[in-house]
């Protein structure tokens, strides 16, 4: 009778990496339907692209960092799937095939791999094409609800996204617009509804923390009212909520894991300080990526907020 | 704390059976924390039933008893589940069984009297921490607040829950023993709401008045684990947190297991020593789960050949203790102890083992209920630097699994936690 020796628990939950990776898969979908709903197959194809991109990287430097082979795990194919929702629709595929490129192996392997990196490595990439493609990443596109359209077409379309909107021409875009995600934007930046859904559905089947989205939206709906309030002028809280990459990054890249504190006091000063630093670089600041910028950021921070929140241990 | 599946029925709903005529018995001298007791019997003798072969040596110790009448066959080194390999008595049982008479003048006894006959009665803690239970009453400090364990938070396991439901009022009647040593405030009997056939009885007990408990209540606890771990228990029900370090009785808490309890009126109801407990196995390579009332020292291997219990399949991992905390073992030549409360036997483990890598999810610094952060230890112990473990207090780690049950990269975590205490530097 060959036994098995092992040490204790010899019980384990059920939820694994894959499991993990899978379910945020599943939380995106209704987001990935939005963005083909409303920027067409164009958005499905970027997906599939920087999808494809990211695990292929995965794979290659994985064989060559002679690890296993752990592309099932479904990192990469997340990290490949949340750069493609927080690029222009417009996005030209080389532009979104280096960016995937960068997300891997600058992103993530340079620090060690999975779970080892400082960055959430879709907004690092997001963050690389910016600086090399400014012009292609800043024009955004109207929503078509056409599945075809031709290149020559895209371009004659674009229009500029509701921040850019309120910040330089004080239009406001109606909130129904915003809630639904009939408007221009990120791939799947546009849809609050859908991100909502999905969203939602990580946090109940308890796959992402809530610390860090509460606080964050929390911060951000007082700081905009008490704006609003101040001064009528500015956008309300709803517009604030609703524009931008707001939502998609509360709700899955400032719940990276990886990327954010291990402590749960730590998690809510994470949550405030972004929706902090998102208002006042929305308020104050010239960039339109205010999101993106603050959880980089705070990615950055993490280690000392680590180091500054850490529990004492029971009763001590 | 964590939630984890159950498995407990249908076994706590099976009524105890007994066995108590193995063929052999194996009794290790070290079945409790401190010193092991020291052998006074030679190869050869001829022991009676509850005899003492062994003596308690120094004040952390315990009397060791002949759980049946029988000669030494054999002291060397056997298998012991908890040690991996220790000292034992091996007696080879003959004769009948003896009868336990109940003693006379009990309302007389005087608390000293009371902890000498618990003492000499070889009682350690059953709820698998196994520290001798004399020591524990002889509290240099007063105690306010008595609290019963009755969580049995481990999944599988049953006989605490089968001993209350079936011997409530031997274990009350072991509680008012310990109440006239240590005179405490208020008793409260702790149940994980789970157990309501049981919460249902000890609330009858206790509203009957029948026992002169002073003050004592009921707590129905949410079934999570480790709701029965000394510590948070004594959170769960009063709200007292013992720091590292210190002990409850610090707090002026003083927690005992029902089983313990029970022990404890035998021992001064019928003065009949520790020789005996009730034993859960379970697991699915088993034809059916059962509780038996076993004599310590019974190998695992006697219960199979007698067919006591008897195999659907071939178990791939034979665990002594509960899924959470207890230790798999390679064989059936194990006794059981003591403080074992069960054997486990299971057809597959959890999916095969492949370490992965770490993504600081900190599931398991949320699982934890000692507050502590297992994937730093794990980091540390992994990389072998083990100076500055003790800074980040490694050693109030009690071991429960909660971290390494949750970690999604299925991480050993108390593996190397169990590694990095052995290195880490004592000073702190
Ligand atoms: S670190 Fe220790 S106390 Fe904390 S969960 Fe892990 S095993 Fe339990
Ligand atoms: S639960 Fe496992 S994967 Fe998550 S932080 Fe802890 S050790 Fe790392």
């Amino acid at each position: 009778m060959p036994l098995k020796i092992s040490s204790s628990p010899h019980f384990l939950s059920k939820v694994d990496t894959q499991h993990l990776m899978t379910q945020v898969l599943v939380g995106l979908i209704p987001v990935i339907c939005a963005s083909v709903y409303f920027f067409g197959l164009r958005a499905g194809l970027l997906i599939l692209n920087c999808m494809v991109t990211a695990i292929a990287t995965e794979a290659v430097i994985l064989y060559l960092r002679k690890k296993a082979l752990a592309i099932t795990d479904g990192s990469a194919a997340v990290t490949g799937l949340l750069l493609a929702l927080i690029l222009p629709p417009t996005t030209k595929w080389y532009a979104a095939t280096m960016g995937s490129v960068f997300a891997i192996f600058i992103g993530k392997h340079i620090f060690g791999g999975l779970g080892a990196n400082i960055f959430n490595p879709a907004l690092i990439a997001r963050a690389f094409l910016m600086a090399a493609y400014p012009k292609m990443l800043t024009t955004f596109s109207a929503p078509i609800r056409w599945l075809i359209v031709k290149p020559q077409q895209w371009d004659s379309i674009s229009q500029a996204t509701p921040l850019v909107l309120k910040k330089f021409s004080q239009e406001i875009t109606p909130n129904l617009d915003l809630f639904i995600g009939n408007i221009s934007g990120s791939l799947g930046e546009t849809s609050a509804i859908c991100i909502i859904i999905g969203g939602l559905y990580l946090l109940i089947r308890k796959i992402a923390d809530w610390r860090i989205p509460l606080s964050l939206i929390v911060t951000v709906v007082i700081i905009s009212e008490i704006g609003f309030i101040l001064r009528p002028t500015n956008a309300d809280v709803l517009f604030h909520l609703f524009s931008g990459g707001l939502l998609l990054g509360a709700l899955f890249m400032a719940t990276d894991p990886a990327t954010t504190p291990i402590t749960k006091k730590g998690r809510y000063i994470f949550g405030i300080a972004c929706g902090a630093l998102i208002m006042v670089i929305r308020y104050f600041g010239g960039l339109p990526e205010a999101v993106m910028y603050s959880i980089l950021f705070m990615n950055a921070l993490t280690p000392l907020i680590n180091r500054y929140t850490l529990p004492k241990a029971f009763g001590r | 704390m964590i939630t984890v599946a159950e498995c407990k029925k249908p076994q706590s709903k099976l009524r105890s059976e007994k066995f108590l005529t193995p063929k052999k018995l194996y009794l290790p001298l070290s079945q409790h924390t401190g010193k092991p007791s020291s052998c006074c019997v030679k190869v050869g003798d001829f022991i009676e039933e509850s005899q003492v072969i062994a003596n308690q040596d120094g004040y952390i110790s315990s009397y060791l008893h002949a759980p049946a009448s029988g000669k030494v066959i054999a002291i060397n080194a056997w298998n012991n589940p908890v040690l991996g390999r220790s000292e034992a008595i091996i007696l080879e049982p003959q004769g009948v069984s003896k009868k336990y008479l109940p003693r006379e003048g009990i309302e007389n006894l005087t608390k000293e009297k009371l902890i000498e006959i618990i003492a000499a009665s070889g009682i350690v803690g059953m709820g698998g921490a196994a520290f001798p239970t004399q020591v524990k009453l002889k509290s240099p400090k007063p105690i306010d607040t008595l609290i019963i364990n009755g969580c049995e938070c481990e999944p599988y396991l049953t006989t605490d829950h089968r001993l209350m439901v079936e011997n409530l009022k031997e274990i009350f009647l072991g509680i008012e023993i310990i109440c006239r040593i240590i005179k405490p405030k208020v008793v409260i009997f702790a149940v994980e709401e789970n157990k309501s056939d049981a919460i249902k009885q000890i609330n009858l007990l206790i509203h009957t008045k029948k026992f002169s408990l002073l003050a004592a209540r009921t707590a129905v606890l949410p079934s999570y684990y480790p709701q029965g771990g000394e510590k948070q228990l004594i959170y769960s029900t009063t709200r007292r947190k013992v720091p590292g370090g210190k002990l409850p009785l610090d707090l002026g808490c003083l927690v005992h297991n029902v089983a313990t309890c029970f022990a404890i009126y035998e021992a001064v109801y019928y003065s009949k020593p520790l020789i005996e407990r009730l034993v859960s196995f379970c697991g699915e390579a088993l034809t059916a789960p059962k509780n038996i009332w076993v004599k310590i020292g019974t190998s695992l291997k006697e219960l199979f050949d007698q067919k006591i219990i008897e195999f659907r399949t071939e178990p791939e991992k034979i665990i002594s203790g509960g899924p959470m905390m207890g230790t798999s073992l390679d064989s059936l030549d194990y006794p059981i102890l003591k403080s074992t409360g069960g054997f486990l036997f299971l057809t597959k483990g959890p999916k095969e083992l492949t370490e992965g890598s770490c993504l600081r999810c900190a599931r398991c610094v949320d699982a934890c209920p000692m507050e502590l952060l297992p994937l730093e230890y794990y980091k540390r112990a992994k990389k072998g630097e083990y100076q500055d473990l003790s800074t980040f207090n490694i050693n109030d780690c009690i071991e429960c699994g909660c971290c390494a049950f949750s970690c999604p990269a299925k991480i050993p975590l108390v593996h190397y936690i169990k590694a990095g205490k052995r290195y880490a530097p004592k000073n702190k």
